[in-house]
């Protein structure tokens, strides 16, 4: 009998991990009272023998798995006596879940088990462990009830009634019937259409993984009270209870994962008026509800979105989970249709044995992709149990039980609240969590004096008259200097209109002039705007004509462009006519002190107001934070236009210490940086991490040994560069700050510790700060869940200078702070650690999404930056042509001397990343380009180019090429390509054929395998093959394999590997001149039928007669790999006798028989791991060809797509060739011969080439590649290989 | 008071939140919203209130309501 879609689910998800025990249920039922063990064995016999659906084993048949009825299973029974034990039932306990990490083997059956364990004089436990793919919940239910009755039965000494049950053949003709209906095509048309979006389905760890072969399991209570409260709100609102659970956990994952769009997962029994209400069977299907959930609904109108939801799924209830996953191609793309499953199990048995009470305790549902939250409701008056299993690949316990018990108080506040009550009033964080993340966090009060930003230079210049401070180049400046120059000019803007309120655009470069300047502006009481001379002079112009200011100073008239505000020219500026005593000012901490123009995400940059007060509260703390003392130097180098620049120029002066300025353009040249920094005993600077990137690298870095404090903000700081920071300054501490213009250069600081991991926390707030990360409904997010970054305290701007509408949509009410405070919304993604540190997540505006998926381009970046030969990382998403956006990657070579390969970074990215995270292009650069300010100067980054005929190509004509088209260029990360571009010769590889094979399927729905793609390798000749209906015709397995027919060069004949298949010379295609035609020779077993040749001489004299088929006379060229080179060495050598001539014969590191005749015969077990090699894959712990397909499937290798019995031919071809390999006799071939030897050490150290001298003629050349046996023909190595080759070709062309 | 059609009906509406009127008697009601916890709540409640013997399977296997009046033995 065939399996039900259902058990089809089932099996597939067990077939791609064979030994995993996922797929176990199993439940506990505890019996108080009196058991008779004999009694209740014959009962489960009984039972067992009532349930066919149960007795079953699953076979793999020629037609897919088949399942076979067991007629009379022997009972796996296992009863014991655990009294005696001093926990019994612990004991019992760790019995099952030793049972439980069982798998079952589906081939042998019984896919059952039980045990009775005595655990007190009246006490029992009844264990039974099922695979899921012959029962369900329901079944469980009907298996326990219809037990107890025939067991209640037997000891009364009656007779039970009839079975109840319904046959398993019901089952299944139900479900063929339902296949072939009107209702199924209804079916899929719905969830087609519900789903033509493919939304994302987010989860609370923000990620997916493959499922694990075991769950976390945290169970909690939810109080009979609450219980009760949940129910009658629930019917207040015409709804049941887990419809209100599910509502909640929808409001919860919404919340937690910042998505107003959720889809949750619903296990649903799927029996109404069903023959299955009566069969113990596995017929539950999972559904996705998709729910919107915004801060204005109420819960009453979100519980009845679930209710609708639900009920409009119900009616499309049969269609399955995994067909709606493979219509909306997720299953190619790994992707999940659901977010969180909520599993409700309604049925509670209240079963009695004789008398005796029972209850049911569930220990496993099964296999949990994400997160399952169970739900049983209790008929006993204990409220409900919720259990939230997790998988141990997303989740740690810890993790699991926080979710947890926020949902469950989320749950009890929901039970208190009106449901009409807006979902705003709700928080998913617990009491405790928002005390925390509100209060105890942020308490960070400290009183300050009402100062302003230049009133304590002032002071301090009358205290330390005469020491140094302020260095620039070879100049010096005292302080009393300093003053009496700043007084003088100081004194003139007061009589051109600078005073407390006016803005003063400043427009000098970094000099001496340029310090006395900015200090001038703010002793007249003014507000500095600086100007910097870089920026291009319609952004300047612009700033002059938004700001308006009373003048402007610049160190000569031509620096900036025209405008109608006064100009301060200081080289034709006379100020010794004016006093140098401090000019008398009416100046308040809430007058502005400087304003700072940001570009904005939207539109035209905008000028930020800072207060003095906010200013002053930032100096203050860092002064009480680092101890800046006489004698420290801090290095200004950072442009006035960036804000950072803000606590470099007046930090040092307020204290006494001094100021050296870097020459103009200096904070750009790592080499400029570090001298300065040891010429000028510089203890303190700050770099943007970036530049702080670069600065590592110039090796005089080291020698800054004399830094006191580095600091880092502007931009995300890697892990990596801290870890570098620590390599190369060990001992100096590195300082992590954050913030935006909007609030005083930074409000968060954090100390790196070199040898800590993860993410770089931004870290705690400063001096009368208060931070919130809130979600969409402004409710606090608890620690470890993201949000958006608000910044509340003394150190917020005033506002954006002219601009009300924007100050007061960023510039919002506090409602956490005292009343008529405001709280700066920074647009930044954060979230708590449980320390009271905030991690920086990245924008929320510049979120990226790409093909409607959500993409960490930091993770992408970490992934690059983690190999060796990387120096720094970036990625992006360009657009370079309009609505084609695609992730780029760009590198930089580390200090190693090894230059980052972009294949290699690639396929080491498709190793852990998902495949829409690989960048299409990688490309390495020996700089990155840097901003004004030293940021990263994204626009500046190079396009990548590809070579694609793109848009010369002709046109796709008809679905199909279109289609195709765009499946090939989206597979190979080409933006375009034309319809009469070939695969392998636009980088296609093996390991890509697979997957685009896969995309093809799932996109087109038509049946294809690899092999036709070497025989159609472009999209139109692939679309007329789909179009013919060719897809059975399969020459993948051909002996003689056609990797590229067409051209009018003498073709090359390529003899294939140990294996026996020459799917491995495809890289050889996109390498050789697209004229050269390339054939493969593959063993003739492959197709599993026939005899394996007897001799080399046999086999060889086989390809001679099947490439005479294209070929029927010379010259011919020949290569081989490993065993291929042999076989190739002995196809010369026939051809030769037969008066044939053979131009090239190229041997890819192959050794002649008489090197292997002593070597050992390889056994299966070798001939797994040769397997694997083919495949690309070193080999770990597999140990059978059953873990070796396992493999093969789980790394979506091109191999796994092959039916099993070719796998295990090859196995044989493997163990058969070495045999011949050994027993074979060469004869001379006449000529020279090419020799590619993979030079790396290897075990096998005997083999030389030498040994081919007594069977080749002429020379043999060689060239060295360096690298193992099997690393041959990866796409690096075949790069040198083909080098050499493409030139003997052509030489032999123009011959 | 026995069981009859218009009770059931005003039942079956009640637990859908929709009005008795809206519900057909000859139609799947699992096209209406109808699921098992809404069945195991009529079973109590007309187990309650009207002594039925009728299982929640044996409702659950014809979702209508011309099916349950034959199930429960109320008149029409």
């Amino acid at each position: 009998m065939r399996l039900t879609a259902a058990q089809s689910g089932m099996w597939f998800a067990q077939a791609l991990d064979p030994g995993s025990p996922a797929q176990n249920t199993a439940e506990c039922l505890e019996i108080h009272g009196p058991v008779d063990p004999s009694l209740f064995a014959r009962t489960l016999r009984q039972v067992v023998s009532e349930a066919d659906a149960l007795r079953v084993r699953i076979i793999e048949g020629a037609d897919g798995p088949q399942q076979l009825e067991v007629v009379e299973p022997t009972l796996p029974l296992k009863v014991r006596d655990l009294r005696a034990a001093s926990d019994p039932d612990a004991e019992a306990r760790a019995w099952m879940r030793e049972d439980l990490a069982t798998p079952f083997d589906l081939a042998a059956g019984p896919l059952f088990a039980h045990a009775l364990f005595r655990v007190g004089d009246e006490r029992w436990l009844w264990y039974q462990r099922v695979h899921h793919i012959v029962m369900d919940g329901f079944g469980y239910s009907l298996l326990a009830r219809r037990t107890a009755e025939v067991y209640t039965a037997l000891a009364a000494g009656e007779e039970p009634g009839e079975s109840p049950f319904g046959r398993l053949a019901d089952l299944v003709a139900e479900d063929t019937a339902y296949r072939a209906s009107e209702t199924y095509e209804t079916d899929r048309r719905f969830w087609d259409g519900a789903f033509a979006d493919r939304p994302d389905a987010p989860n609370l760890a923000g990620r997916t993984a493959l499922p694990s072969r075991t769950f976390h399991r945290r169970s909690a209570r939810l109080s009979p009270e609450a219980t009760a409260r949940l129910r009658e709100s629930a019917s207040s609102m015409r709804a049941t209870w887990p419809e209100v659970l599910v509502a909640a956990q929808a409001l919860y994952v919404s919340r937690a994962t910042g998505s107003a769009e959720v889809v949750l997962g619903l296990p649903m029994m799927g029996r109404m008026g069903s023959v299955a209400l009566r069969v113990p069977g596995m017929v539950m299907n999972v559904l996705p509800l998709r729910l919107t959930v915004t801060p204005q609904a109420t819960f009453a109108e979100l519980t009845r979105q679930v209710v609708l939801g639900i009920r409009a799924a119900r009616r499309h209830q049969r269609y399955r989970y995994e067909d709606i996953r493979r219509d909306l191609g997720l299953l190619g793309e790994g992707r999940s249709l659901v977010g969180p499953l909520v599993n409700v199990m309604p049925f509670d048995y209240g079963l009695t044995f004789a008398g005796a009470r029972t209850e049911a305790h569930n220990l496993s549902a099964g296999p949990v992709d994400d997160l399952t939250v169970n739900v049983y409701d209790r008929a006993d008056g204990s409220g409900l149990r919720i259990d939230y299993d997790g998988n141990p690949a997303l989740y740690e316990p810890d993790e699991l039980g926080a979710h947890q018990a926020r949902f469950m108080e989320l749950l009890e506040r929901i039970a208190e609240t009106e449901p009409h009550t807006p979902l705003a009033e709700h928080t998913i964080a617990r009491h405790a969590e928002l005390t925390l993340v509100v209060d105890e966090f942020n308490a960070t009060a400290h009183p300050v004096p009402p100062t302003t930003l230049i009133g304590p230079i002032e002071g301090q210049t009358v205290r330390t008259p005469d020491a140094t401070a302020l260095v620039f180049g070879d100049q010096d400046l005292t302080y009393a200097e300093l003053n009496a120059r700043a007084n003088r000019l100081a004194h003139h803007l007061v009589e051109i209109g600078v005073h407390p309120g006016a803005l003063a655009a400043v427009a000098v470069p970094r000099s001496l002039d340029l310090v006395i300047t900015l200090l001038a502006v703010l002793k007249a009481g003014g507000a500095y705007l600086p100007l910097d001379p870089d920026y291009p002079a319609d952004r300047l112009a612009y700033m002059l004509q938004d700001a308006g200011p009373a003048c402007v100073i610049a160190d000569r008239a031509d620096r900036v462009p025209a405008s109608g505000v006064p100009l301060v020219a200081l080289d034709s500026l006379d100020t010794t006519p004016y006093g140098t005593y401090d000019p008398p000012r009416a100046l308040t901490p809430h007058h502005p002190a400087y304003v700072i123009y940001t570009s904005g995400s939207t539109g035209r940059p905008k000028g930020v107001v800072v207060p003095h007060a906010a200013i002053d509260n930032r100096l203050r703390w860092m002064q009480a934070e680092y101890e800046l003392a006489p004698g420290d130097r801090v290095l200004q180098k950072t442009p006035s236009g960036f804000d950072v620049s803000v606590w470099e120029f007046f930090w040092a002066l307020r204290v006494g210490a001094t100021l050296v300025v870097a020459e103009p353009g200096g904070h750009k040249d790592p080499a400029y940086l570090a001298r300065v920094i040891r010429e000028q005993d510089v203890t303190v600077c700050h770099f943007v991490p970036s530049m702080l990137q670069v600065f590592l690298s110039e090796p005089a870095a080291a020698g800054c040994k004399g830094l006191r404090h580095v600091f880092c903000s502007g931009e995300a700081l890697p892990r990596e560069t801290v870890r570098e920071f620590g390599r190369v300054l060990d001992g100096v501490p590195l300082h992590n700050l954050y913030g935006p213009t909007e609030a005083a250069v930074d409000v968060t600081y954090h100390p790196c510790a070199t040898d800590a991991t993860g993410p770089v926390p931004i870290g705690k707030p400063v001096w009368n700060t208060r931070l919130y990360v809130l979600d969409a409904a402004l409710q606090p997010c608890p620690p470890g869940v993201q949000g958006e970054l608000y910044l509340a305290g003394t150190q917020l701007a005033a506002e954006y200078l002219g601009r009300p509408e924007l100050t007061a949509a960023r510039f919002v009410a506090d409602p956490y702070g005292p009343p008529g405070t405001r709280m700066y919304r920074t647009g930044d993604l954060a979230r708590w650690t449980e320390h009271g540190e905030i991690e920086y997540l990245g924008r929320t505006d510049h979120q990226v999404k790409l093909r409607g998926l959500r993409i960490e381009l930091g993770e992408i970046e970490a992934e690059l930056a983690a190999d060796a030969a990387v120096g720094a990382a970036s990625v992006l998403v360009r657009e370079d042509r309009p609505g084609d956006q695609r992730l780029v990657g760009y590198v930089t070579p580390s200090d190693t001397g090894s230059v980052p390969d972009p294949e290699e970074l690639r396929a080491r990215l498709a190793g852990t990343l998902p495949d829409y995270m690989v960048p299409g292009a990688i490309l390495v650069l020996d700089d990155f380009p840097l901003s004004p300010n030293g940021k990263l100067d994204r626009r500046a980054l190079p396009a990548p180019s590809f070579e694609g005929s793109g848009d010369g190509g002709r046109v796709p004509s008809g679905h199909r090429e279109e289609t195709l088209t765009r499946l090939f260029a989206e597979i190979l990360g080409v933006p375009q390509l034309g319809v009469d571009d070939a695969f392998f010769d636009l980088g296609g590889t093996s390991l890509l054929a697979a997957r685009l094979v896969s995309r093809v399927r799932d996109t087109l729905g038509a049946e294809l395998t690899i092999g036709t793609l070497f025989q159609a390798q472009t999209p139109a000749a692939l679309a007329a093959h789909l179009d013919a209906d060719h897809s059975e015709a399969d020459h993948a397995l051909d002996v003689l394999l056609p990797l590229r027919a067409g051209g009018d060069r003498t073709p090359l004949f390529a003899f294939h590997p140990a294996g026996g298949m020459s799917w491995c010379y495809s890289g050889l295609l996109s390498r050789l001149d697209p004229g050269q035609p390339v054939y493969g020779l593959q063993a003739r077993g492959l197709h599993g039928e026939g005899e394996l040749p007897s001799t080399m001489e046999e086999m060889a004299a086989e390809y001679v007669e099947a490439l005479r088929a294209v070929r029927p006379h010379g010259p011919y060229r020949l290569l081989g790999w490993s065993v291929g080179g042999v076989l190739a060495h002995t196809v010369a050598v026939l051809l030769q006798e037969a008066g044939e001539e053979v131009e090239l014969l190229a041997l890819l590191d192959a050794y002649p028989s008489d090197q292997w005749r002593d070597a050992a015969v390889p056994e299966e077990a070798d001939a797994l791991g040769a397997l694997l090699r083919m495949a690309g894959y070193d080999r770990t712990d597999e140990l059978t060809r059953e873990d070796v397909l396992a493999t093969l499937q789980r790394e979506g290798s091109a191999l796994a797509g092959l039916p099993d019995r070719t796998l295990t031919a090859v196995l044989d071809i493997v163990v058969n060739n070495a045999r011949l390999m050994r027993e074979h006799d060469h004869r001379p071939f006449e000529g020279d011969a090419l020799f590619f030897t993979a030079a790396a050490p290897r075990a096998e150290d005997w083999l030389t080439r030498e040994a081919w001298a007594p069977y080749v003629s002429g020379s043999i050349s060689n060239h060295d590649v360096d690298c193992l046996h099997p690393e041959l023909t990866q796409p690096r190595r075949l790069d040198e290989v083909c080098a050499v080759l493409a030139a003997r070709l052509k030489e032999l062309d123009h011959a | 008071m026995a069981l009859s059609v218009e009770l059931i009906r005003a039942d079956v509406a009640d637990v859908l939140g929709e009005d008795p009127a809206d519900i057909p008697v000859d139609e799947n009601l699992v096209d209406y919203g109808l699921d098992s916890v809404r069945i195991m709540s009529l079973i109590e409640r007309w187990r309650r209130e009207h002594d039925i013997a009728a299982t929640f399977v044996d409702l659950a296997e014809q979702p209508a309501i011309e099916a349950w009046v034959k199930i429960l033995g109320a008149s029409a």
